[in-house]
């Protein structure tokens, strides 16, 4: 797994380029309200790829920083879902508790279950997220009084914020937006400081890792809680703008998608698979509008990425641009 | 007496288990590939079971025509997807395998596996055996004869015949197995289609019991996944114990305290477990 996009040497000007691309491109997402008044649905459609956008960040933040590949990330994703919405109905509708109380028990419960996880070695680890997220999907049929079972968890009161309440869709999604944007802010923050160092020296080699004196074990723990924790505010979101959540959010097709989104965006480009994320979300709905099988082609196209892609379309992408860019070197020299 | 006939039904499973895991074990002694897709092969089993039972094929039948379709399919899919990526990293195979079980259900769901399933039990074992006191359905008395009488037979197979010294091989070291001049090519399409005949078998037999629809095979894809964990990774002996534990856990935790919060008994023993010996049973699992 290389890291080209994340170290490629930038020169200045390339640098004040890309900044101001990403700059037009947050100004772009956050303008979304504002263009589609009169399609109330794609507005709909458009938020739900932030939470996906969102959720996709956070299996990159594991998978991408410290190499664990999670094949149950949507255990923590339904996991928040369910919590904030049994909370919601139960003790109050304010986010302003209602979402770190979410963070806060996904971290005691992630740090318990992630304690003996990570200790495992790749194909044990990857395995057992997979169990856990069946057990979770399981959990809320044993539940089912608490979280309504088969029907999903219906009639998640309406979220207030400081006393006014959050319903207006253009809101929304600048919640949800906002969230992300700090997602990512604090995602490239933490590449470049020296936890981000010391996670990817772990992807790149654990035992060497080791051996300048890295607390290998904390480490990956502290990755697996910080994924765990951003994956399941995601989940508490989704719950709360849903205003329902269903068992289908913890099933592993779920944590397939997720992992799909990471693999085409690219892992550990952290821009990649949020891109990814909303433009998987945007097809899988045109695509399922258009025929049943959806699932078909989701699991074709799985196949087909990671033979033929497995650095992911953009990688694929920016592979070509830069041999391209080398040819062109080339020719002029 | 509820006991008793738990534990008997435990061994049924254990045994179901086994047939299923045994196929997962080798797959990944052999290719080092984890094969997510077991459970679709599984499932497969069991709508293949329900189309040839609609189709007019008797039971006896499928029994054997089932697993050799899959079988069949086993070695196509080696051939033509998992040797693309045979040499690449570890985290390929994973997401490759787990691909393909979603594109099997997805299949699956097209050919009515939406629906579930129940393949009729031929007239021949429709009766009831008593041991003592306890009943048990002769069905389940077949079905545990059927998983153990083949899991014997692969394990003689392995332990005598040509192909098994080589799939002990490059099991236990594929670098030499390969300077011996074993083609591991080759082998590997044999090792999935024969882990794939394998769990569609038992797809087609536990169909009368477990019923069929498209991702009948999750669940007991999971219980194999704990069950080779227990074992280690790799392990066949390792996996045989294994699978009666895991058989019994599920069925007594079912018993007593419900389905589905046995499997998080199960669960929270096999991290317990992991905690002390993460290499199985016999402490010779792998650990990559």
């Amino acid at each position: 797994m290389s890291d080209e996009i994340a170290t490629m040497p930038m020169p200045g000007t390339d640098r004040r380029f890309t900044g101001l691309a990403l700059l037009a491109a947050a100004a772009l997402g956050a303008s979304v309200p504002l263009w589609t008044e009169n399609m109330p649905f794609v507005l709909i459609l458009a938020s739900q790829a932030v939470v996906a956008a969102i959720v996709a960040l956070s299996l990159d933040l594991l998978m991408g920083s410290t190499g664990l590949l999670s094949f149950g990330h949507a255990a923590w994703y339904g996991f928040g879902a369910y919590l904030t919405g049994i909370a919601a109905k139960m003790l109050t509708a304010d986010v302003v508790v209602l979402l770190p109380l979410t963070v806060v028990l996904t971290i005691v419960l992630s740090a318990i279950v992630g304690f003996v996880l990570v200790r495992q070695i790749g194909k044990t680890f990857a395995i057992l997220t997979l169990a856990f997220g069946q057990i979770l999907f399981a959990l809320v049929f044993v539940l089912s009084s608490i979280t309504g079972g088969e029907d999903g968890l219906q009639g998640i009161p309406i979220p207030t914020a400081f006393g006014f309440q959050i319903v207006k869709p253009a809101v929304w999604y600048w919640l949800l937006y906002g969230v992300l944007l700090v997602a990512l802010a604090g995602a490239f923050h933490i590449r470049r400081s020296p936890l981000g160092k010391a996670w990817l020296a772990i992807r790149e080699n654990t035992e060497r890792a080791r051996f300048i004196g890295l607390n290998v074990s904390l480490l990956k723990l502290l990755s697996y809680i910080v994924s765990a924790s951003l994956a399941a505010l995601a989940g508490g979101l989704f719950a709360l703008f849903n205003g329902a959540a269903s068992p289908d959010l913890l099933n592993w097709f779920e944590s397939g998608k997720v992992l799909m989104y990471v693999v085409l965006g690219g892992v550990g480009t952290i821009i990649g698979p949020v891109i990814g994320a909303a433009v998987f979300t945007v097809t899988e709905h045109y695509v399922s509008s258009i025929t049943d099988s959806w699932l078909i082609y989701f699991g074709g196209f799985f196949v087909l990425i990671v033979i033929v892609a497995p650095g992911g379309l953009f990688g694929a992408v920016s592979n070509l641009w830069q041999r391209i860019a080398a040819a062109r070197r080339g020719m002029s020299a | 007496m509820l006991a008793a006939s738990l534990a008997l039904n435990g061994l049924v499973m254990g045994s179901v288990l086994l047939l299923f895991s045994l196929g997962l074990t080798l797959i990944y002694g052999v290719g080092r590939i984890v094969n997510f897709a077991h459970g679709a092969f599984f499932s497969l089993g069991a709508m293949a079971g329900i189309w040839s039972a609609n189709s007019g094929l008797p039971f006896w039948a499928a029994l054997f025509v089932v697993p050799l379709g899959v079988g069949l399919l086993g070695v196509a899919l080696d051939w033509l997807v998992f040797a693309r990526i045979r040499d690449r990293p570890m985290v390929d195979s994973l997401l490759l395998t787990f691909g393909l079980a979603l594109l099997i259900t997805g299949v699956l769901y097209e050919l009515g596996g939406r629906n579930v399933q129940i393949l009729a039990i031929p007239p021949a074992l429709q009766s009831v055996v008593s041991l003592g006191a306890i009943k048990l359905p002769m069905y389940r008395v077949f079905l545990s004869a059927v998983a153990v009488a083949l899991t014997m037979a692969l394990l003689l197979f392995l332990k005598n015949s040509d192909w098994g010294l080589r799939v002990r091989a490059a099991n236990d070291n594929p670098e030499m197995g390969a300077c011996l001049g074993i083609d591991r090519e080759k082998l590997m399409h044999s090792v999935v289609g024969v882990g794939a005949a394998l769990a569609a078998i038992s797809g087609v037999v536990g169909a009368p019991i477990f019923t069929a629809y498209a991702t009948v095979g999750d669940k007991i894809l999971i219980l194999a996944f704990m069950t080779v964990i227990l074992g280690g990774l790799g392990s066949l002996r390792g996996a045989i114990v294994a699978a009666y534990v895991v058989g019994l856990i599920t069925v007594f935790g079912e018993g007593y305290f419900g389905g589905q919060l046995a499997l998080m008994l199960l669960f929270v023993l096999v991290m317990a477990m992991l905690i002390n010996w993460p290499r199985g049973f016999f402490g010779e699992g792998r650990t990559e």
